[in-house]
């Protein structure tokens, strides 16, 4: 028998997805399987169970690099419970029956495998229908959200309620609170917004065996403060449900920032490729210091890399010398770098902020100069949102940067999408040259070393630490570039785990490369979140190897 | 949800719109309640000619899923048809597959983008029943 989707002949038929197979649970045969639905049915609806190969297409990772090869992770089939009683439901039965869930919020996480589980035969415990926005106050500043909430719905809130707050939402807006901030993600307004799981407050958890429990003051019952002091008494396990396996968020706090009164934005400009990292100890200083919100770096340079011999230079194996770097600055009349600083306030605030900018960077760094940039009342207008009056090029985008959810960004995406390694690194000048010369002549043997060249300017979306970013395209029709890009990834993890550098999130498929390289110790710390793995959920019903943490039924 | 027959009739135009996207959009093909259509493909102006079933974008679907689309896909029923760029349909069918929505038709026209981005002609229509009208 031959298969008509993937040419090979008798099952076991050759492709990794291949319709004609069913994908099954671990350790399942499919009267099991079927018993299993049965009983997920029953509890939560029939039209809100799905299996079988076309409703199955929306949990397949659509950024995979593994797309159709024996790598690519698939649920066997998705639930989508109405409420916290459901989860809990669904948990008991999944644990009876020894089944892997995989939670998601929106399933959004793109790049880090969306909603493709680790284990293959999960079931996608899909949150999508506890979407309801459950307190959010305008002057105490915090928000209690199901995990099925959108960052555009939270949004939506707070637009057709008039509420002065702003919520600082990742690029593109369409995860979640919960899901974003559960992966560590970022966003780019003031410093301790933008770490989304830092400006959490309080978590409501299905726990493995389906109990419930709170975290912070909500395990006190009736306490008022859930949302506003996160760690009760004693120790705060909030941090192990975070890129981790221990429970199932069902409700979770967040800080709110109040919406600001006026948004002034200013550009520093560097002459020397060297004066970066006097650049970098300022902006530290304002940062750290509450003064401004995301610091856009870029290098000017960067243009310059359509030609040859600059480009050349940029990418020159042990990185350029200064002294050519600078030569080719002058030569093209351009600054070595930028970086673009945004201020939130008063108006009177953040004009003195951006003086005190001025006077502090330009007073330090010869022939480093500054431009007033757009400021105006918030909230923002569509026009400003849009960024096009900065008389200057600007490296923000502002949507982000005001706190306003967008799809925009899709319109950069290339190909079929992208995988991400994004390595944390220290904030100076010579940790991110460091990090230019190391990775990109670590990735210079797959063609993909332009991600590290001379003019690439790190990121500042965590609070206390830059990162940079390797994020190679995917191609569905090309398993041979996808294949590349894979070991490319591989690669990157090791080499900058070598130097000091980590990944701070992954897909699936790269959590235990990027968890091995947390070893200090004789990987003490995995071992440790396996003891508690093993402790409370020895046969893995919640995302089993999610975070590089697996319970012994499938330690191998 | 769609229908066959609707189907039917939708498919019977789309051909069409290929040669000459305005003129054949300067009425609403039967059985779609409304159309999306990706200006970066057509000339500025566009909007002005047809009526408030067509939605105009500019690659980026913000505006047009949050104004419209997101707040009519809660309700049961709404079939929608589109041509966008590949790029755009991306993001527009996921947020369909999160209100119970599927893209029941889909086919690359002959265009290319100024960046070689393919152009494609769909359907979005409600498959779940919790959508289905």
């Amino acid at each position: 028998m031959a298969c008509r989707w993937c040419s090979g002949s008798s099952p076991p038929f050759t492709a990794a997805w291949c319709p004609e197979v069913a994908v099954l649970p671990p350790d399942m045969d499919e009267a099991g399987f079927a018993a299993l639905l049965g009983e997920f049915r029953a509890a939560v609806g029939e039209e809100w169970v799905w299996s079988g190969t076309a409703d199955m297409f929306p949990y397949r990772d659509s950024f995979s690099p593994v797309w159709d090869t024996a790598e690519e992770r698939h649920a066997s089939a998705a639930v989508a419970p109405a409420d916290v009683e459901q989860v809990q439901q669904i948990v008991r039965i999944a644990r009876r029956f020894r089944v892997p869930l995989y939670p998601i919020s929106t399933g959004k996480n793109f790049g880090y495998g969306g909603p493709s589980p680790n284990v293959n035969g999960s079931v996608v415990l899909d949150l999508k229908r506890l979407n309801r926005v459950l307190e959010i106050d305008e002057a105490r500043h915090f928000v209690l959200v199901e995990p099925g909430v959108s960052y555009f719905d939270l949004y939506r809130v707070v637009q057709e309620r008039g509420l002065k707050l702003m919520v600082d939402c990742p690029d593109p807006g369409w995860g979640s609170p919960v899901g974003n901030s559960l992966e560590r993600g970022i966003g780019y307004t003031m410093p301790h917004f933008r770490d989304h799981f830092g400006a959490h407050c309080g978590m409501e958890v299905v726990l493995p065996d389906g109990e419930l429990m709170r975290t912070g003051m909500g395990a006190l019952p009736g306490a008022k403060t859930w949302q506003e002091y996160p760690y009760g008494f004693g120790p705060d396990p909030a941090g192990l449900f975070a890129q981790g396996n221990f429970g199932i968020v069902t409700k979770m706090g967040f800080r709110l920032m109040p919406l600001p009164e006026y948004y002034r934005t200013g550009l520093i400009t560097v002459r020397r490729r060297q004066d970066f990292a006097k650049l970098v100890e300022h902006v530290n200083y304002l940062s750290d210091s509450g003064f401004i919100g995301e610091a856009v770096y870029g290098s000017p340079l960067a243009a310059l890399m359509g030609d040859a011999s600059f480009a050349a230079v940029a990418t020159r194996p042990g990185g350029p010398a200064d002294a050519d770097m600078d030569a080719a600055a002058e030569a093209a009349g351009l600054p070595s770098w930028q970086v673009d600083l945004q201020f939130f306030g008063p108006e009177a605030v953040t004009s003195a902020g951006w003086q005190y900018a001025k006077d502090r960077i330009l007073s330090d760094i010869p022939g480093a100069a500054a431009l007033d940039g757009d400021h105006f009342a918030l909230p923002a207008t569509e026009d400003q949102l849009l960024n096009t009056t900065q008389s200057y090029r600007s490296g923000i985008r502002r949507y982000g940067a005001l706190g306003v959810p967008s799809l925009g960004i899709w319109r950069i995406v290339r190909d079929d999408g992208h995988v991400g390694f994004f390595p944390v690194l220290p904030r100076s000048g010579e940790a991110v040259f460091e990090m230019q010369r190391v990775l990109g002549d670590a990735l210079r043997e797959f063609g993909m070393n332009s991600f590290f060249n001379a003019t690439s300017a790190p990121l500042y979306w965590h609070t206390f630490a830059f990162q940079m970013v390797f994020a190679p395209t995917v191609r569905k029709n090309d398993p041979s570039h996808n294949a590349t890009v894979h070991r490319a990834m591989k690669k990157a993890v090791a080499v900058a785990a070598e130097h000091g550098w980590g990944d701070y999130r992954a897909a699936p498929i790269y959590q235990d490369d990027v968890a091995a390289t947390y070893s200090f110790n004789n990987h003490a710390m995995r071992r440790f979140h396996e003891q508690l793995k093993d402790a409370i959920d020895p046969d893995g019903i919640i995302a089993p190897g999610r975070g590089g943490v697996w319970p012994r039924r499938f330690r191998r | 949800m769609i229908t066959r027959r609707n189907l039917l009739k939708w498919s019977a135009v789309t051909p069409a719109i290929i040669p000459d996207l305005h003129a054949h959009l300067r009425s609403l093909p039967s059985g779609v309640d409304a159309m999306v259509v990706d200006s970066r493909f057509s000339n500025p102006g566009l909007a002005d000619r047809f009526d408030r079933r067509v939605h105009l974008f500019s690659g980026d679907v913000t505006a047009v899923w949050f104004d419209v689309l997101d707040l009519r896909w809660r309700q049961p029923g709404y079939l929608l048809g589109g041509i966008t760029g590949q790029d755009a349909l991306f993001v527009l069918e996921r947020l369909a597959w999160d209100r119970g929505r599927r893209v029941t038709d889909r086919r690359e026209l002959p265009l290319r983008g100024s960046d070689g981005l393919p152009v494609v002609q769909w359907i979005i229509a409600p498959v779940h029943r919790s959508v289905v009208s």
